[in-house]
Formats: structure tokens, C-alpha cells, sequence
């Protein structure tokens, strides 16, 4: 997806007879960037979408008890459960990962990660992560935007709705979806809900015109296109008021829309990158080649300024997501194989450019997985304890948080709901979640939505 | 939506590793002996000792920390801090927690003593079970002398609509209709000036954007303009009124309200059969000028009103409208049915009433006096109510559908037992195989997705603690809200056969403080860009206070006493001089006044407004000469880059419409899927289809340039306009640009304008020219 598309656009950029109309100067833009509430230590998110949930007993969170009940029916004291399709009869399931001590911290880590695990000492393991629905639709809404139903704006919207933009030629909030194709909550997980249509998020798209709208029309070119902005720039000032600020920041969102379209392919062109950086996120080479593209154009946007950033493993049908129904082995070590060293590759990209101290990385799915087998080989989804991963940003790596009980089943020690998650991304990026708020249907939203705790052991 | 909290300590950690071990002996699978008659119910084991300790702070009269420990599921529901136990698991039973770390109960109270902490321990341990089947529900909390008071009572929008005189002014030149009058009032008394009149091209121009979402044609402003006589005014507002366009215009904005969409949403966003009736049902009815009330009867309560009549089964769509969760594997009805009836409620409250009765589901309203009792009590009018999709077509084509459906779908099973087989590789490309196949299943026979009662599997309303459905409180019958009537109002009988007639009575009677009201603001906020109540869903005591209280009780009247007829207001408003005033950029009038009043609510003059999506998508239809005016039918699928297809989880429910020419119809006429929204709606503040719109933004940002100047749609209306212009104009520049600007802008462009076109134009493509045009701010906003 991301051949260079720039062209001959990019090296026009400098020609941009429109640059002079900056539209930081004026305080209308809701891009413009605002006053936080308190210091921050991030200014960008990348968010490593696992979707359809990634099993938390073959990943980060080993459980020799599991191996040892394997077949048996689960043990009365580990409580009740709900799942989507496993029903209450069924047996344990050990796992057939290996895991082993990494780093200084001596972290364990499952053999699905060799390159992961290398980075453990970056990563906080959140292994006490749960959420309130175990289907995928309602746990990714809940996941992305705190509430179980659509329409509620999404982290990356309210993220942007708090800072505002740190690039004058870059959308600021981009999901980089996977080409294999849409998830279950569809495209309303992404969305800015009831916050203004300015902080939307901008799906990239697989092919090569990732940014809708961004590329000229077929004959036109670029020349042509100039003269035709400033034709609009002239007619409009011909009946603008002195001091009418809304339309003079219309007239500057067309400034701004051309330098989208002139620079953004630049930053859009892995062809910048040396073969060593390509070869560090697996570009180039099977399984990892099209994560590997994402994962790198991800720190090449946060470079830019660019606020949020997710980048989507799996996509279409359940097995091509993380959703490993069938067969938890078959699954998990092609997405790990996928994933794993793109995710590492960008982890010490991000750590050698001194990136990963303002760029929070957040690792996860909207559930975990049953230690109950499905079907004999497979596990279902699970909602009540499972693991997410931060690293950067001002986050102390090299710990483990919380814990789930001798199984797997549930997070038992320090819990962390997303709303959690949520607070400690809002924290990182000096943002008060009881300050972020925005009046819908007669109450103040906000993303936490019942009040989310920092993640205090790892700020 | 619980959050636990468990407090972590180092005993908490012993007690786990200590009963961990033994689990790998099996020592516990004993007490798994689930139904022994020895084991420890709550009734008789736990509630003993809790009554003698806890009810106290936690029972009949006080909840401390939000907790009751009455029955096992308020124990389960818990409280401020999360559930009180979790079955199987006494070391992480906050209850037991709190009592071994001797926080509770309190030091100056009765403590527990050693055998009374093992029977609850030991209770929690073997499952925490009850001795029968259910728990007999809790009695209702008497919670309403707290919160629905007669002060309560007295909030101005639960009052009665007041008879109200209009104003005396001095200036009673300006008044022209009742509605001068109020506004002048509040003007005079501040010593404000109203604006002078807009000119009339510009009135032209806001006249046909706000009633019918559509730009004049240059002959008809020529003809206004050149209209002297006295009643050239009225004329054309009451000849817009009058055209069907005005219902194309003004349905966008009821369906907004209630959140219409064609599609379910979440994860499946399956398509309702025919939803688009109801769109045309609505632009039908206020067409037809049908009184507001029996337009809110009908959408609440038609199925019962006229068995017999396809209208109103078409209104009562209004009950299907919420996005709805369906997934696969175990099936959880009676939390579906839930979800169902919270939808249900919520919309009634927001739509109809003007009130967040939705933020009570949980809890009492936390800012009004509606009480979670209230709540269900709503919800009891729709305890019946059930999805009935009603057939439309000929038993024949039903038969065909359903036969060529099922043969279609018994290939997909086959396909699927194969798909469970695969695996890798395979399995991707048998799954999209079996998408293949799901393109092929015939297009639904007429329908129509409605409603029916179902009085065989009424559900049961109960108050629910927290929301929750297992966690039933008592149970409720149908009531209005408590501070709307009497408190001694009886509940409708469980066996009432109308129940959803009964609430449509009540919103509907010519005494109801909030319908009419609620209703007239609305129309008053789409003339304005605000409303009377900036707060369109929100008329309780914490929303917004009326800018001109008498004026909106003298509208409300005044619709009720015109039989509840819409265009009566309509007329009040767009006939006063109030309407006619010159229109401003909310920030460019830089004078005191503005200082004092930054939203023009004092109506010193009118406020500019950006045109929404569908109105520039639809101009740009009409200036191009391509729109295509059919009224009604089925919603147009217009294409979209396959690529945004590729982000639906079921790609082939997007089936454009095979005859080209719909795609140039009314965006009204577009479908609404949920999942699949077209970006240029979006990027010009659509909303999000999910809940209630009272109100859209208009927000200004970059992507809305790129599509204006990128986007596909923008870039074929700007061929097709300048195939228009050379059509109609014989090439002649001059004309050319002077036509442009009649038809885009609906004025003729001055000196300046004019001769920066014809410069452009003597180096530049036309279709650039036409482009640019699209791109005036003059085009996507009226004066």
C-alpha cells in the first residue's frame, strides 16, 4: 500500500504559493493545538490493534496449573464465566507454548515472540486487563471508545479533541487498517461519535491512494490545480468581511489541504528508508511485509506530528484475525509471526531515535481467550482477564501489572478495566479525563465514561 | 458496566496461594457437590447474620456506599466500590474482605463473630447460592418524596403551556407577525437595534435552502426581485410550503432526531426490510401538514390505532429504528430483549419529551426528578411490544423469495461445514467463496419492519438494580413520569390491550407541557441555527432556559389551537420581520450588543448558517442540471471506491443501484447504512446514526476542502456544470460566468468577480472554472 505515491507531487511541495496563509495563526481551527491540563510525557499514540483477541495463556501470561488441569472441567473456586460459545461443560486446555525469562527484568515471555521479547524491559504487562462483553462487536466499541454501543467518540477523536494537531500538512489521526478487511464493529469504532466531524479519523486504504481525496483528479495536474486554489482564494476575499474569523479559516482549510496533498505522499513513501530499517520491521520479506510497512509508516507518521496512530492486525473473517476459534496453535504462530518483529522492529526504531520517550505504544485486543478449549483445539473469546501491553511515553517498562488467577480465568489482582487504559493514555498525553469532557444529550462525556484509574505503578 | 475494585493486599495474596495448592489434589471438587442438602443457602444461613449486623447501614432504610445486602443479586450488583462477593471465591469477596480486615462493620457497632465469618466464607465458597429458584423481588424503594418534589414540580417546562398576551413595543412599525413583537420586546428593553432587512436576493436564497433544502433557479429569484406588489413575500413562502420539497427538506431533520438508519449496526448491520417507508412516511406527513399529534400517535402506537391501515404500521417503524446487537453462539435473549427496550425508551424520551429519561435506566436521574421507578414505568408501555415484519408482496413472490432464499442459503451451510474443516490459506479463500455466494441471495420482497404486540410474551418490567436485567427490582407497571402527574396516578393494568395508545394519548393531549413545546423549538432552531432552548432533547432543570420563555409558550399554544398543524408555525416564523433581517457571521458583528450576546439569541439579526451535507450535495445536483427529482421509493446505493466497501464485514450488502439515473436523486433518497457512511456526508458533520441529532455541527476542516476540490462527486458535478454552461451559454465566456453565478449563487457576479473568471477562463479548462464556483464559500453558505 504504500509504493510512492507522491510522484512528482512531493517535489512541488516547496512551490506551494499558499504557504504564507498559516492556519496555526488563527485560533479557530479545531486543530489548532490546545493547552493541556497538566505536564505531559507523550505526545503521540501508536496503537497495536490485535484484533478479534489475542489468548493471554499462549502470549504474556504463563499458567502451569492450566497444563496440569488440561481436559478437566474447570474447578468450582475459579468462579463463573460467561462465553460466547463454549458452553459450561467443557475442559481446560493447556497450552503447547513454551516461555521462557527475557531481559533484566526477566519477564516471561511465550516462544510465539522471539523478537518481542527482546524489548521486555520497554514493555509494562498489563496482565490484569478486562472488559464487561465478551463478542467482538460491543468489546471493540468498549475497547476503543469506553462504551459497549457505537456512536461514542473513539481514543484517537478524543485524543485530537484534546491537543489538537502537531502537523499543518498530515491528517492527525490515521487508522491503518489490515488489507485482509473490516473488523466486526465496522467502521464506527473509528469514529469521533458526537464530537465535531473535524476529529475524525482518516482510514487509510489499502491499494495505492491511501488517503481519500488526497491525490488530484485523473487529467488534472498540479499546476492547474494551483492556479484554480487561487481563483477560489480571489473570488472568496472579494466579498470577505475584514474580521468574518469563519470564513477566513474556510479559506485556510484550503491551505492546509493542499499542503495534505502535497507533502503527505512524501511522508506516505517508505522509499526514504534505509534497507537496514526495512529490514528491521521484516519489510520485504513473508509473513511480516505488510505489518512491517504499517508498523514502520506508523513511526514515520508520529515522526511528522501525526497525534494517533493504529495499526490494525487482522481483518475479514475470524481466522484471519486473532479470533482463534479453531485452533489456537494454527492461529496464534501465523499472527505472531506476522506481527512479532514489526512490532519489535518498530519498538527499537522508535527507542534509537529518541521517539519512544514522547510516543506511547499500546499493544492489545478487546479480549482475551477462554482457558476453556472450543471445539478440542480452539479457544473462545474472554472477556475477564487478559493482557495488554504499553511501552514509552513515559511508561515504566520491564514490570508486570496485576495478575490473573491460577488459570487465566480472571484478573484477580490489581484489575484494569480499558477505562483504565483509557486514563493512563489521557494522563500520558497531560490530558485529565475528568476534564475532557463534551456536553451529549444533556451529560458531560467523557472517555473513561464511570471514571477510569491511572495505572499508577507504571507512570 | 460494574467496575470491580478489589483491594489488593499481602493477606489477599497468601489466601490465594494457599487455596491454590490444593486445587492441583483435587481436594476441593467436594465442595463442588452442587444441590447437597446440607449446603448453605442465603435465605437461611446468610441472611440471619447480615439482618442482625449489616441491614442497618445497608438494608431497608440506608445504603452506605451504594450497597444493599437484602438479596444475593444486590450483593452481586454491590456498590460504590463493586461486587460484594463473587460466588466460589471468598478470598476475592470484597464482603469478607472488609469483615477480615475488621473495616466492617464498624468499630462501635456489633461485630461478627468467628462462626458467623465461616458460615459466610463457607457460603461464598460453595457458590453463594439461594435456596429456590428466584429471589423474591425487593419493594419498591419510596424514593420519590426525595427527588420528585413540588419544587421540582414548579421547573418551567413541566408547566402548563401559559396563555401569553404578546408584547407591548414602541416600535410597533416593525411588527409583522406576533412573533416581532416578542423578539422586539427583548430588544427594546436592552436598547438593541434590530438589523435592517436582508436584501432580496438574499432572502430568496434563504428562503429556498430552509424550506426546501434546495437553490432557487435564476428566473424565480429574477421574478422575486422584480415583484413589487405587496404579498410577493408570502407568496413564495406559502408556494414553498405548498411544494413537496419542503417534506424532503424538513424529514431530514425529524430523522436525524430519531436516529434513523436503514441498518442495524454492530456487527452485522443487517439490512431492515423497506425501512425507507418510514422515511417516506415522514416526508408524506408533513407534506400533508398532518397534525403533529397524530404524527406522534401513529410512530408510537399505529399498530394498535389502525390494524388496517399501511401507514401507520409504516410509523410504528419508529420502534425499529435503534441500532440492534445480534451475534452468534449462546444466546442471551432476555439481555437482548433489554438492549432492545432501553433503545426503545430512551429514543421516546429524547424525541418526544424533550428529557434525558435514559440517564435513569441505572439509578435515579442524577440532575432531574425522574426516578429509576419512572424509567421502567416508561418502559412498561412497550412491554408487548415485538419485531413483526409484515409482508407486502403477492403470497407467490413470497413463496419464490423464500424458496430461492433457501436454496442459496442451504449452499452456504454446505460451503460453512467445509469452511469449519479448512484452515490457513484455505480457509480465507472458502470464505470468500462464501461471500461470493451471499451476493447472489434475491433482494427481500416488499415488507414492511414493523411492530405488533405480543401480548403472550410481554416482558415483564421490573425495575433493575444498576441496569442490569438479572439484578430485578420490583416489578412496574405502564405510568407517565412522576412529575408530570399526579402522585397518585394509577399504573395501567398488565392486561391493558392498547398500552403504547395510552402513552400516545397522553403525549399528545392539547394540556401536555412538553410535546408541543419540545416540538415548536424545534422549528424555531431550523430557522434560526438555534434554538429558543439550545437544548433541543433536553428541556429538564439542567438544561438550557429559554431564551424568550412567553414567545415559546405563545408558539406552542399557538400550534396546539391550530390543530397541531406544523405549517402554522412555520408561517408565524417566515412571514415576521424577525426572519427577514440581514444575515451576519455569528463572530463579524463586532459591537456591544455582540459582546453581550456573542450567540445572537437576541436575534439582532440573522445568523448565516453553513449548508449541511445533503444540502450542498443537492445543490450541487440542481446547479449542474443533473438531479434527478423522483419522490419516494426504495433508498439509492450510490457507488463508493471499493476500497470503503472492503471496511464493511459484509462487503455485498452494498448493491448499488443498477439504474444510474437514481444516483443523481435528493440525498434524502440515499441509504442510510450505519456501518457505511458516504465521507462526503461525513465530512460535512452528518451525524453518526447511532443516537439522537438534535442539533448538527458546522464545523470547517481540511478534509471538506479535499472533497470539494478532490473528491470524486465534486469533480463529475463540476464536468456536468460546465457541460451545462456551454450548452446554455453557446461558449460566450462573459455569459458563461454571469450564468455560473446565477445558478450557483443566485446573484450576478460583480465587476471584480467577473473579470478574475474571464481571466481564468482565457488560460484554464472550464470544468476548473465550475469547480471553483462549488468551492465559494457564497455556495455552501446562505446569507
Amino acid at each position: 500500500m504504500l509504493r510512492d505515491v507522491s510522484g512528482s507531487l512531493s517535489s512541488l511541495a516547496s512551490t506551494s504559493l499558499l504557504s504564507d496563509h498559516c492556519l496555526g495563526a488563527d485560533g479557530a481551527s479545531p486543530l489548532h493545538p490546545k493547552v493541556i491540563h497538566q505536564p505531559a510525557k507523550a505526545r503521540s499514540v501508536i496503537f497495536l490493534f490485535m484484533a478479534g483477541g489475542p489468548s493471554q495463556l499462549e502470549t504474556f501470561d504463563p499458567k502451569p496449573l492450566l497444563d496440569k488441569l488440561h481436559g478437566q472441567p474447570r474447578p468450582s473456586q475459579f468462579g463463573e464465566a460467561k462465553y460466547q460459545f463454549v458452553q459450561t461443560d467443557a475442559k481446560l486446555l493447556g497450552t503447547k507454548r513454551r516461555f521462557r525469562k527475557y531481559g533484566e527484568s526477566g519477564i516471561e515471555v511465550s516462544d510465539l515472540f522471539p523478537h518481542m521479547s527482546t524489548c521486555i524491559d520497554d514493555l509494562a504487562v498489563i496482565r490484569s486487563c478486562h472488559g464487561d462483553q465478551v463478542v467482538h462487536s460491543a468489546a471493540q466499541y468498549e475497547l476503543f471508545s469506553g462504551r459497549t454501543v457505537p456512536g461514542f467518540p473513539s481514543m484517537g477523536s478524543w485524543a485530537l479533541f484534546g491537543l489538537g494537531s502537531e502537523s499543518d500538512s498530515l491528517p492527525a489521526y490515521i487508522v491503518l487498517p489490515d488489507p485482509l478487511g473490516a473488523l466486526e464493529a465496522g467502521q464506527p469504532m473509528y469514529m469521533n461519535g458526537f464530537l465535531p466531524a473535524a476529529y475524525q479519523p482518516t482510514m487509510f486504504r489499502p491499494g495505492d491512494r491511501p488517503v481519500l481525496n488526497l491525490d488530484l483528479p485523473a487529467g488534472v495536474n498540479l499546476q492547474q490545480r494551483q492556479r484554480t486554489l487561487k481563483l477560489i482564494r480571489e473570488l472568496n476575499e472579494a466579498t470577505l468581511r475584514p474580521g468574518d474569523d469563519e470564513l477566513e479559516a474556510r479559506l485556510n482549510s484550503y491551505d492546509l489541504a493542499f499542503r495534505m496533498q502535497t507533502r503527505a505522499p512524501e511522508v506516505f513513501d517508505l522509499g526514504h528508508e534505509t534497507k537496514e530499517t526495512l529490514d528491521l520491521y521484516g519489510v520485504g520479506q513473508q509473513p511480516t511485509d505488510d505489518y512491517g510497512r504499517r508498523c514502520l509508516l506508523a513511526r514515520r507518521l508520529v515522526e511528522h506530528g501525526v497525534r494517533f496512530v493504529c495499526v490494525v492486525s487482522g481483518g475479514g473473517p475470524g481466522n484471519m484475525q486473532w479470533d482463534a476459534h479453531k485452533d489456537i496453535e494454527e492461529n496464534h504462530l501465523r499472527k505472531a509471526s506476522e506481527t512479532d518483529q514489526p512490532v519489535a522492529g518498530l519498538l527499537q526504531d522508535l527507542k534509537r531515535r529518541g521517539l519512544l520517550d514522547e510516543t506511547l505504544v499500546l499493544w492489545g485486543g478487546e479480549f482475551g481467550r477462554s482457558p476453556e478449549a472450543q471445539g478440542g483445539k480452539g479457544r473462545d473469546h474472554h472477556n475477564l482477564g487478559f493482557t495488554m501491553l504499553m511501552a514509552g511515553g513515559g511508561v515504566k517498562g520491564g514490570q508486570i501489572v496485576g495478575a490473573t488467577d491460577e488459570i487465566g480465568l480472571r484478573a484477580v489482582e490489581s484489575p484494569h478495566h480499558f477505562r483504565d487504559v483509557h486514563a493512563t493514555m489521557l494522563h500520558q498525553l497531560g490530558l485529565d479525563q475528568h476534564k475532557l469532557t463534551y456536553p451529549h444529550l444533556g451529560r458531560d462525556e467523557r472517555l473513561t465514561f464511570l471514571e477510569g484509574n491511572v495505572i499508577d505503578e507504571i507512570v | 458496566m460494574l467496575q470491580r475494585v478489589v483491594v489488593v493486599n499481602t493477606f489477599f495474596l497468601t489466601c490465594l496461594l494457599a487455596v491454590a495448592i490444593p486445587v492441583n489434589t483435587g481436594a476441593l471438587a467436594g465442595q463442588d457437590a452442587a444441590g447437597t442438602p446440607d449446603r448453605l443457602t442465603f435465605e437461611n444461613d446468610v441472611v440471619p447474620i447480615l439482618q442482625s449486623r449489616c441491614f442497618k447501614c445497608h438494608g431497608e432504610t440506608k445504603r452506605e456506599a451504594g450497597l444493599d445486602l437484602r438479596r444475593r443479586f444486590t450483593l452481586m450488583s454491590g456498590g460504590d466500590s463493586g461486587s460484594a462477593i463473587s460466588p466460589g471465591r471468598p478470598q476475592q469477596s470484597l464482603l469478607l474482605e472488609l469483615i477480615d480486615d475488621e473495616l466492617m462493620p464498624p468499630e462501635n457497632e456489633p461485630q461478627l463473630n468467628e462462626k458467623q465469618i465461616d458460615v459466610l466464607r463457607r457460603w461464598i465458597a460453595s457458590g453463594a447460592v439461594i435456596a429456590g429458584k428466584e429471589e423474591t423481588p425487593l419493594a419498591a424503594d419510596d424514593d420519590m418524596a426525595d427527588l420528585v418534589t413540588e419544587k421540582a414540580r414548579q421547573h418551567w417546562a413541566f408547566q402548563a403551556v401559559r396563555e401569553v398576551r404578546t408584547p407591548d413595543v414602541a416600535d410597533v412599525s416593525w411588527v409583522r407577525t406576533p412573533v416581532d413583537a416578542f423578539i422586539l420586546a427583548e430588544l427594546e428593553q436592552r436598547q438593541w437595534q434590530a438589523s435592517s432587512p436582508a436584501t432580496r436576493t438574499a432572502l430568496i436564497r434563504r428562503l429556498y435552502f430552509d424550506i426546501t433544502g434546495l437553490p432557487p433557479e435564476p428566473d424565480e429569484v429574477t421574478a422575486f426581485v422584480n415583484d413589487k406588489s405587496s404579498n410577493a413575500y408570502e407568496e413564495v413562502v406559502d408556494c414553498l410550503l405548498a411544494s413537496r420539497h419542503y417534506g424532503e427538506r424538513w424529514a431530514q431533520h425529524w430523522l436525524d432526531v430519531v436516529r434513523f438508519a436503514e441498518t442495524e449496526g454492530f456487527e452485522y448491520d443487517r439490512h431492515l426490510p423497506d425501512a425507507w417507508r418510514f422515511r417516506d412516511y415522514v416526508i408524506d406527513s408533513l407534506n400533508d401538514d398532518k397534525p403533529f399529534s397524530q404524527f406522534v400517535s401513529e410512530q408510537i402506537a399505529g399498530d394498535e390505532m389502525q390494524p388496517d391501515d399501511p401507514q401507520c404500521h409504516t410509523a410504528a417503524i419508529f420502534h425499529r429504528l435503534g441500532a440492534v446487537r445480534r451475534n452468534a453462539g449462546n444466546p442471551d435473549i432476555a439481555l437482548s430483549r433489554n438492549e432492545v427496550l432501553t433503545e426503545r425508551t430512551n429514543i421516546i424520551g429524547e424525541a418526544f419529551l424533550g428529557l434525558t429519561v435514559g440517564c435513569a435506566r441505572c439509578h435515579n436521574h442524577k440532575l432531574e426528578p425522574i426516578t429509576q421507578k419512572d424509567y421502567y414505568r416508561l418502559q412498561a408501555y412497550l412491554a408487548s411490544t415485538s419485531e413483526y415484519d409484515i409482508p407486502l408482496a403477492s403470497p407467490e413472490d413470497q413463496q419464490a423469495w423464500e424458496t430461492r432464499t433457501a436454496e442459496i442459503k442451504a449452499d452456504m451451510k454446505k460451503l460453512k461445514s467445509r469452511i469449519v474443516d479448512a484452515t490457513g490459506k484455505r480457509e480465507a479463500q472458502l470464505q470468500q467463496e462464501l461471500r461470493q455466494l451471499s451476493y447472489d441471495l434475491p433482494p427481500h420482497p416488499a415488507t414492511i419492519p414493523s411492530i405488533r404486540n405480543d401480548f403472550e410474551n410481554r416482558t415483564p418490567i421490573h425495575v433493575l438494580r444498576r441496569g442490569i436485567w438479572e439484578h430485578k427490582g420490583v416489578a412496574v407497571g405502564a405510568r407517565p413520569l412522576s412529575v408530570l402527574v399526579s402522585m397518585s396516578e394509577p399504573e395501567l393494568a398488565g392486561d391493558a390491550t392498547l398500552p403504547k395508545t395510552q402513552l400516545a394519548r397522553w403525549l399528545t393531549n392539547d394540556q401536555h407541557p412538553l410535546t408541543p413545546r419540545v416540538i415548536v423549538n424545534r422549528i424555531w432552531q431550523h430557522h434560526f441555527g438555534t434554538g429558543l432552548v439550545r437544548t433541543a432533547n433536553d428541556f429538564g432543570t439542567h438544561g438550557d432556559r429559554p431564551s424568550h420563555p412567553e414567545l415559546l409558550d405563545w408558539l406552542a399554544g399557538s400550534l396546539v389551537k391550530n390543530d397541531w398543524r406544523l405549517k402554522s408555525v412555520h408561517r408565524l416564523i417566515l412571514l415576521s420581520n424577525t426572519y427577514r433581517q440581514r444575515g451576519l457571521s455569528l463572530k463579524s458583528s463586532g459591537t456591544e450588543a455582540a459582546a453581550a450576546d456573542p450567540d445572537n439569541r437576541f436575534l439582532r439579526h440573522f445568523s448565516r448558517r453553513r449548508l449541511s451535507g445533503e444540502e450542498i450535495r443537492d445543490a450541487m445536483l440542481a446547479v449542474s442540471g443533473r438531479i434527478n427529482l423522483k419522490a419516494h421509493g426504495p433508498s439509492v446505493v450510490t457507488p463508493v471506491d471499493p476500497e470503503l466497501t472492503g471496511l464493511l464485514y459484509n462487503p455485498s450488502q452494498w448493491r448499488v443501484t443498477q439504474d444510474t439515473r437514481e444516483h443523481d436523486r435528493r440525498s434524502i433518497y440515499l441509504i442510510a447504512k450505519r456501518n457505511l457512511r458516504l465521507p462526503f456526508m461525513e465530512a460535512f458533520d452528518a451525524p453518526a446514526l447511532q443516537s439522537s441529532c438534535p442539533l448538527r455541527g458546522a464545523s470547517t476542516h481540511a478534509p471538506q476542502a479535499l472533497e470539494l476540490l478532490n473528491g470524486s462527486f465534486a469533480n463529475d458535478m463540476a464536468a456536468a456544470f460546465a457541460d451545462r454552461l456551454r450548452r446554455e451559454c453557446d461558449g460566450d465566456v462573459d455569459r458563461i460566468v454571469e450564468q455560473a453565478y446565477c445558478l450557483a449563487v443566485g446573484r450576478e457576479p460583480t465587476v471584480q468577480e467577473r473579470d478574475l473568471s474571464i481571466k481564468f477562463l482565457s488560460e484554464q479548462p472550464l470544468v476548473e472554472f465550475t469547480l471553483a464556483v462549488f468551492n465559494l464559500n457564497e455556495f455552501v453558505y446562505v446569507p
